[in-house]
């Protein structure tokens, strides 16, 4: 089909929100994206005030914080919060703004203490949030400041799934469970294959990148069709071979709240012995697993079908490959990360590399390094990706395509031959597809965002309780 | 004695082993900022560990640099099959290859337990214009290097590099620092 020309304005470089998002609406009827969602000021400042401050968000693995007193600094959007286990087990997430001025009580990335101290004029407070201190209380107060109105604001609630912790700054959110929905499911397969699941390798690893938020997550939210193009080299110096079948053993997984999965028919393409990401061809992993937790779907996903890539609106996302390094014995890596938006057209990358609980020093370092050489500021893969990303937002950015009008073109599959219609047969949760074709998985992830930006997504279920700032 | 040992306790090496590996770490620098990287490659041992670990605003400071935790951690073949990629001509983020310039300073070569290998501490401030990008990028860093001085010259061993960022403003280390 052809692009219906858009009406051409000398004066119209930036385009009132809600005119835009209803042009938004209009276009992915006809799957075409304008551009201009991906680098624009009011685009940005109402993703602030609409989703991050609005929806769930990843904030970090429970492995991080194995002991009392222990916490890392992270972000909510564009807010810092520390995270932090509190002297009874329960996990924080706190504002990193003191309540007298607004100094960052916390300036280190991670640590353990049981005290964050203003640098300011001295207020304390305990390490889950509660003010214990002023300076010179007795002439400078009179009597002690209340606790219960000054101590470090709270995500309004905190709950965790298979150790990963998200916290929302909005009560109006639906339980973690019922907003993962899908995604919940397939995290269960992702980390719960063997008793311990996964731990963190290391810290995050953090690097700016000048793409949008929404470029990565929809890019992880299953973008093979450009594997054969952008990561050809990979195949050039034999880490990796067949790219160019990517989008035909694709299998997509799309759940509700815009949850997205990519996975490949391993076991299919390259023989029966590769099973469970190709954890079944390397000696050490498959005989520590145990799938009994799961149900039938999950464990015909996982051997034969696993997901290689996934994104949780708004901005975490997963990925696994089989790894071969160009010495040593190959492995399998597992990598979250976050897309942290910074800036219209712009995030900081933070790369977390998981390894499992029962792999001992040598192999959990032989996945940390693959994984890292693979995806990571560093990574043969991952360099190209987010070079590539800088000129979405760019063309995003300009002056002449916003005079056009420009639109990304999301039509792939409209006139393809390829069978893209949801999979009637399949069991689990959502839609499933047996092709990487159509770019059903990004649109999946966008149409979540105009939802979220349109004010459309379903408030909490009535009657339901929420945790308040805190996770027992 | 460690690659991070003070020099300030330590002796340092003669004048001509100095010369020569401040020599040595110049050389380096030029081939790589001249797209040599092949010729760089035959200076690194066979037994090479180049490593750029994770750094962290923590307090106390001395918690900073997790020597358990990388950005990189290669042997030879690692770098051997990052060259390879990168003369692929499909290694996108260096089509074309950064323009660099490094600027290799506060040298430091002090004697280690192996008589024929030094340890070599020095600063590289890499700039970086990539692309058709309109700006620069500066990665400043510390190295610690264990270099072993053949009869072909030197070679380096182990190099540590201590990023100085926690967080890089660059786009990636597609460049060898």
């Amino acid at each position: 089909m052809t692009i219906p020309s858009e009406p051409r304005s000398a004066s119209a470089f930036s385009t009132p929100l809600d005119v835009l998002l209803d042009r938004v609406e209009k276009d992915m009827q006809d799957d075409l994206v304008p551009a201009e969602i991906f680098h624009s000021e009011e685009v940005f400042r109402a993703e602030m005030e609409r989703i991050f401050t609005n929806t769930w968000v990843f904030v970090a693995h429970e492995s991080e914080l194995p002991k009392a007193g222990d916490f890392v600094q992270r972000k909510i959007g564009l807010d810092p919060v520390i995270v932090s286990r509190d002297g009874k087990g329960g996990i924080n997430v706190l504002s990193n703004y003191c309540r007298h001025r607004g100094t960052q009580v916390c300036q280190t990335d991670a640590g353990n203490s049981r005290f964050f101290t203003c640098p300011y004029h001295g207020w304390t407070y305990a390490n889950d949030g509660t003010l214990v201190g002023t300076p010179l209380m007795h002439r400078a107060y009179g009597e002690r400041v209340d606790p219960d109105l000054w101590s470090l604001k709270r995500a309004a609630t905190v709950e965790s799934r298979n150790g990963f912790v998200f916290a929302s700054l909005s009560e109006d959110v639906p339980p973690l469970e019922e907003w993962l929905g899908g995604a919940g499911w397939m995290l269960d397969l992702i980390t719960n294959l063997a008793p311990g699941g996964m731990r963190v390798a290391g810290p995050p690893e953090r690097y700016t990148v000048n793409g949008d938020w929404k470029t990565a997550g929809e890019n992880f939210a299953g973008d093979v069709y450009h594997l054969p193009t952008l990561h050809k080299s990979i195949e050039d110096v034999e880490l990796i071979e067949g790219l160019q079948g990517t989008c035909e053993i694709g299998r997509t997984y799309e759940f509700e709240n815009g949850h997205t999965f990519i996975g490949h028919a391993w076991t299919e393409a390259i023989g029966p012995f590769f099973t469970h990401w190709g954890y079944g061809a390397i000696p050490g992993y498959v005989e520590n697993f145990d799938l009994s937790g799961l149900d039938e779907t999950q464990r015909f996903v996982a051997e034969h079908e696993p997901p290689t890539v996934g994104t949780i609106f708004p901005n975490l996302s997963f990925i696994r490959i089989f790894s071969p390094l160009p010495d040593g014995p190959p492995g399998v890596f597992t990598s979250f990360r976050q897309w942290q938006p910074v800036a219209p057209g712009k995030l900081e990358l933070w790369n977390w590399q998981f390894v499992w609980d029962f792999q001992d020093e040598e192999s959990a370092q032989r996945d940390y390094v693959g994984g890292q050489y693979c995806f990571g500021s560093a990574g043969v893969y991952e360099q190209d990706d987010t070079v590539a990303w800088e000129g979405v937002q760019r063309a995003a950015a300009s002056p002449w395509m916003r005079k056009e009008g420009m639109k990304f073109n999301y039509q792939q599959g409209q006139n393809s031959p390829v069978d893209q219609a949801p999979d009637p047969d399949w069991q689990g949760p959502g839609v499933h597809r047996k092709t990487g074709y159509g770019e059903h998985v990004q649109f999946n992830f966008l149409r979540q965002w105009l939802r979220t930006m349109k004010g459309q997504t379903t408030p909490r279920t009535a009657g339901t309780s929420t945790t308040d700032g805190g996770m027992a | 004695m460690t690659a991070t040992a003070d020099p300030g306790t330590t002796s340092a090496v003669d004048a001509s082993t100095y010369t020569v590996v401040v020599q040595f770490l110049a050389h380096e620098a030029r081939l790589l900022d001249e797209g040599r990287e092949g010729e760089w490659l035959e200076l690194l041992e066979d037994d090479l560990l180049y490593t750029v670990p994770s750094r962290q605003s923590t307090e106390p400071r001395s918690d900073e640099v997790n020597r358990a935790a990388w950005r990189i951690r290669d042997t030879k073949a690692h770098v051997r099959t990052r060259i390879a990629r990168q003369n692929t001509g499909r290694a996108y983020s260096e089509v074309p290859p950064s323009r660099t310039l490094r600027l290799v300073g506060s040298v430091e070569v002090v004697p280690t337990s192996e008589t024929d290998v030094v340890a070599a501490h020095s600063s590289l401030l890499l700039y970086r214009q990539r692309g058709i990008d309109v700006h620069f990028d500066l990665i400043p860093c510390r190295r610690n290097d264990r270099i072993r001085l053949t009869a072909a010259g030197p070679r380096l061993l182990a190099r540590e590099v201590i990023l100085t960022e926690t967080s890089l403003k660059t786009a990636n280390l597609g460049v060898f620092l």
